[in-house]
């Protein structure tokens, strides 16, 4: 199982969801992807995709304005 | 008791996000409020049209004479009496207000001097088609829907192609 963290601090929408998208598809399934975001809209279009197609998603808030979503791959 | 339970409304009203539901009700009554309190159409990009030219004429440059600023001269500009430029300012002052009590705001660092590139022409670029359009997403569509304004269907429609085009190239060439 492995771990991968996507740096997407200081990017506006909808650049985190398609770079998030792209880093999925090359992940196995089981496999946890970490994406740093602190555009508070992403916090709403990542979790919404990624739940959509089904994988597991988590989103900790680390600092003010700042969060990471934990997102793994189900399938 | 946790720290979540303790401020319980905090976190339901003020942190945790509204629905895209309830932001549409909201939006369509106030948008509604906003036209029977101050009786004009809002629009965003014609009060700033008029700051940019209220500095340029600061500057000395004389911006009268322009074509742009013949039916409301930057001279006689005033801006207490401008109720949407008062909404504009109200909306970033809301906007402010409402990251603070959700304890969101932050300072986000420039992440590549292409990224800047990126906001300063795109912003340019708004700019421009904004005012040669004579609105915005605000003027052009928010107001104009409750209005009952065939334009602002129009302008929903060209604005979602755009999008759809402008986002295809976005990640073509910019990621």
């Amino acid at each position: 199982m492995a771990e991968k963290t996507l740096d997407c601090l200081g990017e506006a929408c909808p650049v985190p969801l398609v770079k998030t998208q792209k880093a999925m598809e090359s992940m196995a399934v089981g496999d946890v992807l970490i994406v740093n975001i602190d555009h508070s809209c992403a916090m709403k279009n990542i979790p919404d995709w990624a739940r959509s197609v089904g994988h597991v998603v988590e989103i900790e808030e680390v600092a003010e304005g700042e969060w990471n979503i934990i997102i793994q791959k189900m399938k | 008791m946790s720290e979540k339970k303790k401020y319980q409304f905090h976190e339901l009203y003020l942190k945790k996000e509204w629905s895209y539901q309830t932001g549409a009700v909201l939006l369509a009554l106030f948008s509604l409020a906003l036209v029977i309190v101050t009786g004009k159409s809002w629009g965003v990009t014609g009060p700033l049209g008029m700051w940019g030219g209220w500095i340029l004429s600061k500057l000395g440059i004389a911006v009268d004479t322009w074509a742009g600023f013949k039916a409301t001269p930057v001279a006689s500009y005033d801006i207490w009496k401008d109720l949407p430029a008062l909404t504009n300012i109200g909306i970033v002052v809301g906007a402010l207000l409402a990251v603070l009590l959700a304890a969101q705001f932050k300072i986000k660092k420039l992440k590549s001097i292409k990224n800047l590139w990126a906001a300063i022409l795109g912003g340019l670029l708004m700019g421009i088609g904004a005012r040669i359009s004579l609105g915005c997403n605000i003027g052009a569509f928010f107001t104009a829907l409750p209005a009952f304004s065939l334009h602002g269907w129009i302008f929903w429609i060209s604005i979602f192609s755009g999008a759809a085009v402008g986002s295809k190239l976005l990640v073509k060439y910019f990621m």
